[in-house]
């Protein structure tokens, strides 16, 4: 699949949903070379798929997939795969962006929380943060509806513990 | 924190970066080769192949041609287990392109990963320890058809009965296959066995109500 225009039509889609693909990667990772490494195979995977994509799913439910798959169990984890000479070929906008400071402690809170839970239940926080309704959480991890609601109410639960502790622990500090 | 008021935090993500979008690099990434697990695997496959056929057809070809044809059993034999490991890598490799299976929902595709991995393991199990016995008979018959008998002297002096021999060879070749099932079992453990416990916790869990 060489074809520029099918390339220039995937980047742009890439594009488009690039806060996504970001995201997944600051879920799944802690450093920055390993962010980079994950965008790195997430788009790899995406590209090698985008021949078989038929439009029976959303683009988006499709994404989603493939990005928690790659993320969820193709890759290992906290494990540098390209030599720190690569970085430079990556994305610019894949590097640390600085927000204010009072949003960049925001999210190192949510982050702080999100870090704490298993690999399934951030990527059913994240669809849910995503506001993916219920349907879209079954096409995309394949869990039954119900059980999705059970583990969302148990994730919540969990997530007000943890936002507690860790405010705590920051107030004290 | 209520995870309500965290979905605020969440969509200030989505805010672009002020940076353009690098299309050149992303583009780049399209012509990069896929670092994943299942993608290294099947270029290690490919490898042991290439080097397979590099070692092997050479020598098929040296004991075909070479020794007036006196040797040309060993090339037969050579061609078989080339034939059999050829057999060998195009299974696996199969195995591990039913392992990628990104665009299946999460589950699924754990599902599936789960179940070729075992697959494969057992597979390279089963034909890692196999190869090994079989290689070893072949041999041994090559050896008995090809080798002259020794001089009816000999016999006279070592009375031994035809199947002592084979028995000795075949009672070797227990302990061996044995010994070998066990490091092949603790190799592919070590290779595998994490990888597969963790796919496991991830599958029971999102099977967990």
């Amino acid at each position: 699949m060489q074809d520029p225009a099918i390339q220039q039509a995937f980047i742009r889609l890439v594009n488009e949903h690039r806060g996504m693909l970001y995201k997944v990667c600051r879920l799944y990772c802690f450093t920055e070379p390993d962010r980079q490494d994950l965008f790195q195979e997430i788009v790899i995977q995406l590209w090698r798929s985008y021949a078989s994509f038929r439009g029976e799913a959303k683009f988006s439910t499709w994404l989603y997939r493939i990005a928690l798959n790659t993320a969820i169990s193709g890759l290992r984890k906290q494990q540098r795969l390209i030599s720190p000479t690569d970085p430079g070929q990556l994305p610019t906008e894949l590097q640390d962006i600085q927000y204010p400071a009072e949003k960049e402690e925001q999210l190192q809170l949510l982050y702080a929380a999100i870090e704490q839970l298993s690999e399934v239940e951030k990527a059913l926080t994240m669809l849910y943060l995503d506001d993916k309704s219920y349907l879209e959480m079954e096409e995309i991890l394949g869990i039954s509806q119900n059980n999705l609601r059970v583990k969302m109410n148990r994730i919540k639960e969990k997530l007000r513990k943890i936002t507690q502790a860790v405010t705590y622990g920051i107030g004290k500090s | 924190m209520e995870l309500e008021s965290l979905k605020y935090i969440w969509h200030s993500l989505e805010a672009p970066p002020a940076r353009e979008p690098d299309h050149g690099a992303l583009l780049a990434l399209l012509e990069k080769r896929s670092r994943g697990p299942v993608a290294r695997m099947r270029r290690n496959l490919i490898g042991e192949g290439i080097l397979l056929l590099v070692t092997y057809i050479p020598g098929i070809l040296c004991y075909w041609l070479e020794f007036d044809g006196r040797l040309s059993a060993i090339s037969w034999l050579l061609a078989l287990l080339a034939l059999l490991f050829f057999g060998y890598y195009s299974r696996k490799y199969r195995l591990l392109t039913e392992m990628q299976c990104v665009t299946s929902p999460v589950r699924s595709s754990l599902a599936q990963q789960v179940e070729t991995l075992k697959k494969y393991t057992r597979f390279y199990l089963r034909a890692g320890t196999g190869i090994i016995p079989l290689t070893y008979l072949l041999s041994y018959a090559i050896i008995r058809w090809k080798l002259p008998a020794p001089p009816a002297f000999y016999h006279r002096l070592h009375p031994t009965p035809w199947w002592a021999s084979p028995a000795f060879w075949l009672i070797l070749l227990v302990p061996i296959t044995i010994g070998i099932y066990f490091i092949n079992a603790w190799y592919i453990n070590k290779l595998y066995g994490r990888h597969i416990k963790k796919l496991q916790e991830l599958l029971q869990e999102m099977e967990a109500e």
